[in-house]
């Protein structure tokens, strides 16, 4: 083979510091694998379980188990067996730390045996590289400990056979470089490419976090992106708004009941969040199974009115806050953000009117020309102060005509709102009520899935971060107010499910009855499942997994990985 | 990560051992009757399951089966069910 002589850094390695911490040695081979998985687990901290993960962590729970001894290699006889289970070695100078699953030999040689979860593949080299790469980076350790190492083994634990790996020249070449590469990746914080179109990523647990062909796509504009970040996201947001409700955890389950009576249990894997509205008791063993697991729980008034929310220890991904915060600094970047989430939001505005006006004696083609117009006057203008402007009138021109997209009154069942404009605190009509519920409900949507990719809710680039508002969370959902709370509003009320007697008007506001509410929850999650064709990847998605794609392009963004941040508007 | 449906039944010596399978079986799918569950899951939560029960049971005691009913969404399993209705669990949003 005629191998590239490629720039290496020098070996020996500078010793590594009591700063940085040593890296697993399992880095260098998701290095080997693609370099962008090392970096993003390693120095973002992501992490995602795949049936290749869980499998390969039950597959290892015997040979974890310690047992056997590794004497000094100074202290080994001639005769001396080794036969030891579980031992975790390091290496400064390699800056590595190895958990080996069985270390075996004698004075004259030791092999580390590496357990793999599958069959052994039919390969010409025996195995693939990265695990090659693994085990020879434990070898490599072992000589640092003074022992002596010529052969690794990998043990495949459903074929139950074993392939021995040479600890040759090419081999110990090709681990140094990997080793050097991760370490130049981790120090130089910039994140390594996707790969290319490669069936690694279908199988790479990371793989919605990473977003391979949409990045590349955004890049290059080549190749149709495989819908290989969709997979459907299992679990859904549990809501409890009842009256004196009690949420308990209960082995693997959590229990809601009211009076000490039991109404639902909700299995704990299959929640996403946990929702409170009002006066609901939760227990501390609740909170701390919650938190452990990583399911945020939000707070709200019983009117709904968003408070807060409990996370556990939060994202260990440090690099995207520091580039979010230090765009927010930046003028033209925010500006240039702000324009973007304007536009689209006026153009989905747009689109909501065009598709579900209902008024047959009112021809809306002005109407659609002037909200065109101002979507296009959001790319000119140069100040956000100029912007707000824009999307104020935008929005006036909007609102104005909301009331055309709901079924007449006298249909069957539908009785009329009475709804001029948008007025919010305190609503003073049903459907302001029930716009404003649907905020809310999307403002958290939004703060939890920026918290859960990562970023901090309340530094955002179009809202200012006053008064304890969640800026980004703010920003985020401007495109997304039409498609998704707007959009839950009118098929509410056009459909019969929230009516005028489910609203209860005290001193000049309305506000939602509890029963109607609930409704009106399970209208707009139903529009959070709703599955649309993304615009650009021409892949369908739900909007509840939308949301967590869209968050991811703007830590993208953020990061340089792609050019701009691609906003989500629909035909 | 598309989901499929299963039938889990299970036959436990012990009786330690099986109210710890049943509070676990508890927390991937819905009782069904005695020592048999209807379970919803992806492909990972399968794997996960798979793992945990194999860490409770006693293999040479203990029995435990896992029949896939094919893909959850859309596809009606073929079940016959008398006395009761058996009822394929859905994905939805839980509100009270
Ligand atoms: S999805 Fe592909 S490009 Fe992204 S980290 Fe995984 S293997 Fe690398």
């Amino acid at each position: 083979m005629d191998e590239q002589p490629q720039q290496e850094l020098p070996l020996p390695f500078p010793e590594f510091s009591g700063d940085l911490p040593l890296m697993p040695a399992r880095m260098v081979n998701e290095y080997q694998y693609c370099p962008r998985l090392a970096y993003l687990e390693w120095v973002q901290g992501e992490w995602a379980d795949s049936v290749d993960t869980v499998d390969g962590r039950f597959k290892h729970r015997r040979v974890d188990r310690p047992g056997g001894k590794l004497p000094p290699a100074d202290a080994l006889d001639e005769g001396d067996r080794i036969h030891a289970r579980s031992i975790t070695l390091s290496s400064n100078r390699l800056g590595l730390i190895a958990k080996m699953d069985l270390i075996e030999g004698d004075a004259a040689a030791v092999t580390p045996v590496d357990y793999k979860r599958g069959k052994r593949p039919h390969i010409a080299q025996g195995a693939y590289d990265p695990e090659r790469v693994q085990v020879c980076v434990q070898g490599l350790i072992l000589e640092e400990h003074g022992y002596r190492c010529a052969e690794g083994m990998l043990y495949y634990v459903e074929s139950k056979e074993r392939v021995r790996v040479p600890l040759d020249d090419e081999l110990r070449a090709l681990t140094r470089r990997a080793i050097d590469g991760l370490r130049f990746i981790a120090a130089g914080g910039q994140m390594p490419p996707p790969l290319e179109d490669s069936p690694k990523c279908p199988r790479c647990s990371l793989v919605g976090i990473c977003l391979p062909d949409e990045v590349r796509y955004l890049r290059q504009g080549r190749i149709e992106p495989r819908p290989l970040a969709v997979a459907r996201a299992t679990a859904l947001p549990v809501y409890v708004q009842a009256y004196k409700a009690r949420v308990a955890k209960r082995g693997e389950t959590l229990e809601i009941s009211i009076d000490d009576k039991k109404v639902q249990t909700a299995r704990l894997i299959d929640v996403s969040e946990l929702v409170l509205m009002g006066n609901v008791y939760v227990t501390t063993p609740t909170l701390h199974e919650l938190m452990a697991r990583g399911i945020p729980i939000s707070w709200h008034s019983f009117g709904g009115w968003f408070m807060g929310y409990t996370q556990g220890t939060g994202h260990k991904n440090v690099e995207l806050r520091t580039a979010q915060y230090r765009a927010s600094f930046d003028e033209p970047t925010c500006l240039r953000l702000a324009k973007g989430l304007v536009a689209a939001k006026i153009h989905n505005s747009r689109t909501l009117l065009r598709r579900n006006w209902k008024d047959d004696t009112l021809d809306p083609k002005h109407l659609l020309d002037d909200l065109k117009r101002d979507q296009r006057h959001c790319a000119r203008v140069d100040s956000q102060q100029e912007l707000l402007g824009v999307e104020g009138s935008a929005a006036a021109r909007y609102f104005g005509h909301f009331d055309r997209l709901i079924r007449a009154s006298g249909a069957e069942g539908a009785l009329s709102f009475d709804f001029n404009r948008r007025n919010r605190r305190p609503p003073a009509d049903p459907v302001n009520a029930l716009l404003s519920y649907a905020y809310t409900l999307l403002t958290r949507a939004w703060h939890v899935t920026l918290g859960a990719v990562g970023f901090d809710p309340y530094r955002g680039y179009y809202h200012q971060p006053r008064y304890g508002r969640p800026a980004l969370a703010l920003d985020m959902m401007e495109p997304f107010r039409p498609l998704i709370a707007d959009s839950a509003v009118i098929q509410a009320i056009n459909n019969g499910e929230v009516r005028p007697s489910d609203f209860i008007s005290a001193a000049g506001s309305v506000a939602l009855s509890p029963d109607g509410r609930k409704r009106f929850i399970a209208a707009f999650e139903r529009r959070m499942s709703h599955e649309v064709t993304h615009p650009l990847f021409g892949y369908r998605v739900s909007y509840r997994r939308l949301l967590e794609i869209q968050a991811r392009l703007l830590s993208r963004y953020l990061l340089g990985d792609i050019p701009d941040y691609p906003n989500f508007t629909t035909r | 990560m598309h989901e499929h449906l299963y039938i889990v039944a299970y036959d436990i010596a012990d009786p330690k051992r099986w109210r710890r399978v049943f509070r676990l079986m508890k927390g991937y799918g819905e009782w069904l009757q005695l020592s048999v569950f209807q379970c919803r899951m992806s492909r990972t939560r399968h794997a996960e399951l798979i793992a945990l029960l194999d860490g409770i049971i006693h293999h040479n005691h203990d029995h435990i089966v896992l029949m896939d009913l094919g893909p959850a969404e859309g596809v009606k399993p073929r079940v016959v069910s008398l006395g009761k209705n058996f009822e394929a669990i859905e994905r939805a949003p839980i509100i009270v």
